[in-house]
């Protein structure tokens, strides 16, 4: 019986959306571009670089707030090639792999209970529902209180923001098990244990991939705010302290790296995803027939 | 071989509410071909699903071999309608054909010998390494038919496993499947709602009427081997079509 909830936001429907330049869409006869797509975007880029390099120049922008875009990438390119920026990644990192390992670790089989037994739903939903909407940032007094300003407060904040989206994802993907899947496996008789690893896990992966997609950005979001607002050591304590040290170029030097993490980690989900879920819709490179 | 007596479905919590099926009494012979005909709604899918011991029958019973079914047994397999989603999208063909057989109790072996083989008696031999979705609707149900050969059972259970494809490749998949049937002497229980798909397959017709009974049953005595052009220009074809029409519509006229 597929009994999978009317309350399903979050639905692995939007698992990394098919780039439209695979597949059978770059095999249609189409019109040949005037500018190549890659050309085109990189001129994007260097339009608003360029606005912005000459608007701080010229003044448009006050200097002191708005340095030169071009002084702000010289001083990324130092900060690249030194340990210390490194030593904050890491620490922001850390935080993160902590946090989501831990959520993880719990959600994952709560999710699987949640997910297989009706009952243990119904009890759930409503203590889910009541937790889930807190905003994380909201617990960081709560956080500092009980674990300090350092790493520990940082994991306890992460893990608590990226446990429901992984766990509700999780008990969507395994009410979502297809029927007819399901009739399959127990009509040649394989046992329970064996329809759980064989069906049930396999289906619901692509919603567990998503959930883990979206902790990760969320996950970042914490750490860096715990690092801003408390000053646990990271990306966003550099941030500050380059902030009050009157240094907006290696300020914005940081928050340009902040924003390639964020980038890096989403693009290396979406890989793992597209290699271990190459059989689902959203990733299949070939149609079929 | 496979006997269902009274059987009776009910579905919720009341067993003396509005039954799927109600009353079915049938046998089917060792290496027989029977058709089960009936419109949509008349309870042909509760009574497959019954007999195949997915679900537990309210009251009756069904036994295979002289054994009751009360679970799914291991000498029969199933073919659902819906091959797009019984085949497992994350198995490779090979796989899908492959993965229930360790359950029988088959080594790697013994399992990869089997499924070659009913790939290729299905003609998909060189197709093991695809995935599914990479199949055409028709090659798609007759994986699902490998995967039901391989399982080697004597009782293959058919849930108008040809609804859903063009009808091109329906006759093909028709003339497949009676081509099996011959040639693994198995018996065939095979539902439709298309009389001349019955007539044209089976040795005994069973007209279902709702909540599912049944209604007549109509010896097919056309010869085999059969054949789509000049079996179905017999003038035995129409007559036995003509039956079987004047036995579904009786039963929905009033409706």
């Amino acid at each position: 019986m597929n009994w999978s909830g009317s309350s399903a936001p979050e639905r692995a429907t939007d698992l990394a959306s098919p780039s439209p330049s695979t597949g059978r869409a770059a095999a249609a006869p189409r019109r040949a571009p005037r500018f190549s797509d890659l050309g085109l975007r990189i001129a994007g880029i260097v339009t608003v670089l360029a606005i912005l390099e000459i608007a701080s120049r010229a003044g448009v922008l006050p200097r002191a707030w708005f340095p030169p875009i071009s002084e702000i990438y010289l001083e990324f390119g130092k900060l690249a090639f030194g340990w210390p920026l490194w030593l904050e990644i890491g620490r922001t990192l850390g935080g993160w792999a902590l946090g989501i390992g831990i959520a993880t670790l719990c959600a994952i089989p709560l999710g699987v209970l949640l997910g297989a037994s009706r009952i243990a739903y119904r009890l759930a939903k409503a203590v889910i529902e009541f937790f889930r909407p807190v905003p994380s940032v909201a617990l960081i007094p709560l956080a500092v209180l009980v674990y300090g300003t350092g790493l520990e407060m940082k994991v306890f904040l992460i893990t608590f923001a990226t446990f429901w989206p992984i766990l509700l994802q999780t008990i969507y993907g395994v009410q979502d098990v297809d029927p007819v899947a399901r009739d399959t496996a127990r009509s040649y008789g394989l046992p329970p244990l064996a329809r759980f690893t064989q069906i049930t896990l396999p289906s619901a992966a692509p919603y567990i991939a998503t959930g883990l997609r979206i902790a990760s950005a969320i996950a970042l979001v914490l750490a860096v705010t715990a690092e801003l607002v408390v000053g646990a050591p990271g990306l966003g304590q550099a941030i500050v302290v380059a902030q009050s040290n009157a240094n907006p170029t290696r300020m914005y030097a940081l928050i340009i790296v902040a924003g390639l993490l964020g980038w890096a980690l989403n693009s290396g989900f979406q890989a793992v995803e597209r290699r271990l879920l190459r059989w689902h819709p959203a990733q299949r490179q070939e149609a079929g027939k | 071989m496979l006997e269902v007596s009274q059987l009776r479905k009910v579905y919720g919590p009341d067993p003396d509410g509005e039954p799927a099926v109600a009353g079915l009494d049938f046998t089917v012979n060792d290496q027989e071909f029977v058709c089960i005909l009936g419109s949509s709604g008349c309870g042909k899918t509760t009574m497959l699903r019954c007999l195949s011991g997915l679900d537990r029958p309210t009251a009756g019973q069904v036994t295979l071999r002289d054994s009751p079914v009360t679970g799914p047994p291991e000498e029969m397999a199933f073919v659902f309608q819906d091959y797009s989603r019984s085949l497992l999208p994350w198995m490779r063909v090979q796989r899908n054909v492959a993965f229930p057989l360790r359950y029988k109790g088959l080594s790697t072996q013994e399992a990869k010998e089997a499924t070659d083989e009913a790939l290729t008696a299905v003609g998909l031999a060189g197709s093991g390494q695809l995935y599914p979705w990479q199949l055409s609707g028709g090659m798609q149900q007759r994986v699902a038919i490998a995967r039901a050969l391989a399982y080697k059972p004597r009782v293959l259970l058919m849930d108008e496993p040809f609804a859903s494809v063009d009808a091109q490749t329906r006759a093909g998949l028709e003339d497949l499947l009676l081509d099996i049937w011959q040639r693994y002497q198995i018996t065939v229980l095979f539902v439709t709602h298309d009389i001349d798909e019955a007539v044209y397959l089976a040795d005994r017709v069973l007209v279902l009427q709702a909540p599912a009974s049944v209604r007549r049953s109509v010896e097919v005595s056309l010869p085999r081997p059969r054949d789509q052009l000049e079996t179905k220009q017999l003038p035995e074809f129409g007559r036995l079509r003509a039956e079987l029409y004047a036995a579904l519509d009786a039963q929905t006229a009033p409706a």
